[in-house]
């Protein structure tokens, strides 16, 4: 269906390539995953595969591209609209139109499609997606999960045959990214759709797909079945880190079969999470409410915290987290008191280079100069003090702000999804910084989706539901195995054990 | 964008000229029955949207990709509301710098749309779309023109300077330009402020100066020179590299 | 039921209609024809309005029409000295200014006439902000964006975007002001500089995902054009900017307005043509696309007939 061949893309002659001699053929109808560390090139193959590499991104490419065994090599994306739909990171932010008809009309104007038909197109397509009461709404009124689903929609009503999703369900709680990545499955099988998708947190997918491909960091890439993909993978999820730390042969792709071998297969004692003894309160909430417009956010949140203990705000989308956490920092504004990372963490960057930005950091916080520079090598590599901050990564722009923040050594530290678009190494490098803090006698609350990296990572667990705590528990039972607990993480859901959450409990060294 | 073929040259050119007359007819009218005065004046109403449009075609069959559209989007999009920000308070203007920044960055053609679509979507959300609207798209649109020509400076600090004078300079200008439009509405044809039709242009510029300072018209231009130049000392630096990374971004070799 | 109809209408026609009322508000020569062109400016717009954001703005028009006429009064009484045998309605003290460019004379005697004629060239500013009105109040603005001319698509599409955009960039503004005060205060930028870059930054980003977006769905997409067409719509559009300038030049010069009148017009015409040609290479199609009816063109008829009949009269045919 589509296919590269010796297919090499770098941003300048003297640069290192980003892709190398990439060699891909993905057959109609296939449901293919793509994977690879943050910054290795995911979304670099998916837009290499759309024609916007080189042409959107700049850079020099070669070799070829073909669609359905035409050569479309130099092919400007807008050639091969009719037979690529490609939806991007944040479909939200790339809507041209106001409402869902006209959104989904777009393509089918740019092609051409005579007015009548047009009509007819987009019913189907709206059915075919199960949107069809959402004809006429507004597209911001849509939940996430209903706008992932338009722009999936919009990207298949002129009948593209291939469709290109990068990140789908980043922004997504666990209930709706399933049922967003089942329905696209759904497609494949039942339209004959080819679908290819980057994805971070490939246990939601890996039971689905037909193939995966690997984007290594050396920028070569490779393609094969799923099994034998993953077992040699570094950046996986904890199902298959499991399989591959117990050394299982072949690898188990799923939660079922995993646990039926978990069973007949381990005979050890798990450990208990290590939790730190506490100290004295540095954080208290009472009655904490906070009013939109026309919308309670937080209502009526109590809850003390205490230093040593790490606590993760855990809820659906809209249930209030960040709004619990702006209101913690405003309750005591003083920097020296509370430090804060926001969702999106380059807000606070402005300057036009990192040193600058370190040095300016330094003033802010009256710390002794190279402060923040030696916090932020304790989270990532050596970076180049010349780039500019928004040419980093996110998860190096993560761990800029992350150093700025901590520089000024408050006791309490507030981050609001710190793990959103990072790999699962950088996720374990965020995670053993919070608990470094949490050592050093701070307190750490954050918001997350992320049930794996919750269950590294937190002592207790504070669940909001419209703005009202329904449960505040320790973790292990908060995301424990128990039945229709929709938090579970997936190694309570393989060991079935109580208490055992994550994975260092039941592998390692003994 | 920057390719403009000749003959699409000549015609922005001619464009230019005609509206820069159509702002300073009563300068140079030589008619002087009050019948032939108000008829230029109302077709002129009726002919500057169209030489806006015949300009924008002109900038549009050149070669506009969609990432320049998107950065002329965006900017549109900030200079409108932070035009609306500073909008109705004495002499503050505050959509110029980015005007002048952008054209700067991107050049004439970039900075002429840019102009006339920022002051469009200001008055459509809600600064008011009137007769005037016109004539202030297109005296925007030239203040962008213009400010595209300026030399280029590999130094900052040649950089800033050059900004602030022209920020100064055009002001003015674009103050000028939109008290012409209103002098004859408002100061009639009779005082000896107003215009006079057959008087001669250096007989008339002196009415018009007077008008100028009479008006408190030289006051609102030297403000709004004040707060430009003062946004573009405190904005430029940054501003300048953020653009140019996306202009670097948005303009690359690409082989196959 | 007239809120369906007006729905009906072109949002172009409703910019042709307000232009030619205000053309023919700015050659009214007395007080009851600028008067019944601003009647029938309120009188269509509270018939047609609908129930729109944008339509909400004629209490804005009337203020600034009234404005506009007592700004007009009162640079009378200033600026403007009557002769003796007008009808004197009261003195001021009169005064002379110089100020190196001619002699200014301020106050003096104010006559009824003099106070009539201010009143007249007000209104008729006023009458022409009234007609604009309508377009401005009636045309659903996104409409006529989308029916802009096919050269101009891409700007047209630029413009809604930006548009879409604004009320996003406020929230975009609050999210880092907030944001930005975690950081503590730096010596480095200034706060608007602070404020302005990581919005400007973000904006940028995310346009260019949407500018990524848009062209993977088709946007730019254009028919292929032969170096003649181009040329002779090039050519065409440089012939008609130049019979305009010359019109203009004719008009200023007083030398004949009905020659500059006819070449302005051929000049559009041979514009028109151009632009025609260049918007054939856009083979889009629209859903929401008004089409023109029998209604439009009946407003048509009636714009080009009062046009005609209006400047008969003014040139004297």
């Amino acid at each position: 269906m589509i296919s590269l061949k010796n297919f090499t893309f770098s941003y300048g002659s003297s640069d290192e390539p980003r892709l190398s001699r990439v060699n891909l053929d993905i057959s109609a109808g296939e449901f293919v995953l793509v994977c690879g560390a943050t910054g290795s090139g995911k979304s670099t193959l998916l837009r290499a595969l759309v024609g916007l590499v080189p042409h959107f991104t700049g850079g020099i490419a070669s070799g070829k591209r073909t669609i359905d065994g035409q050569d479309f090599s130099t092919a400007m994306p807008h050639e091969t609209a009719h037979l690529i739909g490609y939806v991007n990171q944040q479909p939200e932010g790339a809507f041209v139109a106001d409402t869902v008809l006209e959104e989904l009309a777009f393509a089918l104007e740019q092609l051409g499609v005579p007015r009548d038909q047009m009509i007819e197109r987009v019913d189907a397509a709206l059915a075919a997606t199960g949107l069809t009461e959402l004809r006429n709404r507004k597209l911001v009124e849509l939940s996430g999960g209903q706008q992932q689903r338009v722009a999936i929609a919009a990207a298949l009503s002129a009948g593209q045959k291939i469709l290109i999703l990068d990140e789908p369900t980043s922004a997504l709680d666990p209930t709706s990214a399933h049922e967003l990545l089942e329905f696209i499955h759904e497609l494949c099988r039942t339209q004959n759709l080819t679908a290819i998708i980057a994805e971070h947190r490939i246990e939601r997918l890996i039971d689905l797909v037909d193939s995966v491909i690997i984007v290594n960091n050396d920028a070569t890439v490779s393609h094969g079945k799923p099994a034998e993909q993953l077992a040699k993978f570094a950046f996986v999820p904890p199902l298959i880190e499991l399989a591959q730390e117990l050394r299982w042969q072949p690898i188990e792709m799923n939660i079922e079969s995993a646990t039926k071998r978990f069973a007949a297969e381990f005979k050890n004692q798990p450990r208990k999470i290590a939790h730190l003894e506490l100290g004295k309160v540095l954080l208290s909430a009472k009655d904490v409410v906070v009013d939109y417009a026309n919308l309670r956010a937080v209502d009526h949140v109590s809850f003390e915290a205490r230093a040593g203990e790490v606590i993760a705000v855990m809820g659906e989308n809209g249930s209030g987290k960040t709004s619990l956490l702006w209101a913690l920092q405003g309750q005591n504004p003083s920097l020296d008191e509370i430090a804060m990372v926001p969702q999106q963490a380059a807000d606070l960057l402005f300057l036009s280079s990192l040193s600058d930005e370190l040095s300016d950091s330094d003033e802010v916080a009256r710390a002794k100069p190279t402060s923040t520079a030696s916090l932020l090598e304790q989270f990532t590599s050596r970076l180049d003090p010349a780039i500019h901050p928004r040419d980093l990564s996110s998860g190096q722009q993560l761990a800029l702000v992350l150093a700025m923040q901590l520089v000024k050594n408050a006791p309490v530290v507030l981050l609001d999804e710190p793990t959103r678009g990072l790999d699962y190494a950088t996720k374990k490098q965020v995670a053993s910084v919070i608990r470094d803090l949490a050592a050093a006698g701070k307190c750490i609350i954050f918001a997350s989706h992320d049930v794996e990296f919750v269950a590294q990572t937190a002592d207790r667990v504070i669940q909001l539901e419209a703005g009202r705590v329904i449960a505040d528990e320790p973790v292990e039972q908060a995301l424990g195995w128990h039945s229709d607990n929709a938090l579970a993480s997936q190694i309570a859901q393989i060991s079935k054990l109580p208490g055992v959450i994550a994975l260092q409990q039941v592998v390692g060294n003994e | 964008m920057n390719r403009q073929p000749l003959i699409s040259r000549i015609s922005i050119a001619i464009a230019a000229i005609a509206s820069v007359l159509m702002f300073a007819w009563p300068l140079l009218i030589a008619a002087t029955n009050q019948n032939e005065n108000q008829i230029a004046q109302a077709v002129f109403i009726a002919l500057m949207p169209i030489i806006i449009v015949l300009t924008l075609v002109e900038f549009a069959t050149g070669d506009i990709g969609s990432r320049q559209l998107a950065i002329l989007g965006v900017m549109t999009a900030i200079n409108a509301v932070v035009r609306l920000l500073g909008a109705g308070t004495a002499g503050i203007e505050t959509a110029f710098f980015l005007i002048i920044i952008g054209a700067y960055v991107f050049r004439s053609g970039f900075g002429f749309i840019l102009g006339s679509t920022s002051i469009l979507v200001s008055a459509l959300l809600g600064a008011g779309v009137g007769p005037w609207l016109p004539f202030q798209m297109m005296a925007a649109g030239l203040v962008g023109l213009a400010a595209g020509t300026l030399p280029r400076f590999k130094n900052k600090f040649g950089e800033l300077a050059i900004l602030v004078i022209y920020a100064v300079v055009s002001s003015f200008i674009y103050g000028a330009l939109m008290t012409l439009w209103n002098w004859p509405f408002l100061a009639g044809s009779e005082s000896s402020v107003a215009y006079k039709a057959g008087a001669g242009l250096v007989s008339n510029l002196g009415r018009f100066l007077n008008y100028e300072i009479v008006s408190g018209g030289l006051l609102w231009d030297a403000g709004r020179a004040i707060t430009t130049s003062a946004l573009i000392l405190l904005t430029a630096p940054a501003l300048l590299a953020t653009l140019k990374r996306a202009a670097n971004r948005a303009g690359f070799v690409k082989q196959i | 039921m007239l809120q369906k109809v007006a729905a009906r209408i072109h949002p172009t026609t409703w910019w042709l209609l307000a232009i030619v009322l205000a053309v023919i508000a700015g050659t009214a020569s007395a007080l009851w024809q600028t008067a019944a062109i601003g009647a029938l400016s309120i009188a269509l717009i509270l018939l047609f309005r609908e129930n729109a954001t944008w339509a909400r703005s004629l209490g804005f028009y009337l203020t600034l029409a009234a404005a506009v006429i007592v700004i007009r009064i009162l640079f009378r009484m200033v600026f403007s000295f009557s002769s003796d045998e007008d009808q004197i309605l009261f003195h001021l003290p009169a005064l002379t200014l110089n100020l190196g460019l001619g002699e200014i004379n301020l106050f003096g005697n104010v006559s009824l006439r003099s106070i009539m004629g201010a009143v007249l060239d007000g209104s008729r500013l006023a009458a022409i902000i009234l007609a604009v009105a309508i377009a401005n109040t009636l045309a659903n603005p996104k409409k006529l964006l989308k029916s802009a001319p096919g050269a101009l698509y891409e700007i047209a599409t630029s413009v809604s975007v930006a548009i879409n955009l604004a009320p996003q960039l406020i929230e975009s503004f609050n999210r880092v002001r907030r944001a930005r005060s975690l950081r503590g205060r730096s010596k480095r930028t200034g706060q608007l500089a602070g404020i302005l870059i990581p919005v400007l930054e973000d904006t940028l980003d995310r346009s260019l995902l949407m500018a990524a977006s848009m062209d993977a769905r088709g946007f730019g997409r254009r028919s292929a054009q032969s170096a003649g067409e181009l040329l002779a719509a090039r050519t065409l559009g440089l012939a008609g900017l130049v019979l305009n300038l010359v019109g203009i030049f004719i008009l200023l010069s007083g030398f004949n307005v009905a020659l500059a009148l006819v070449l302005l017009a051929c000049g559009l015409l041979s514009a028109g043509i151009g632009v025609r040609i260049t918007s054939k290479r856009n083979a889009r199609t629209s859903i929401g696309r008004t089409a023109r009816t029998g209604l439009d063109f009946l407003i048509y008829l009636a714009c080009t007939l009062a046009l005609v009949i209006n400047f008969s009269g003014l040139v004297g045919v």
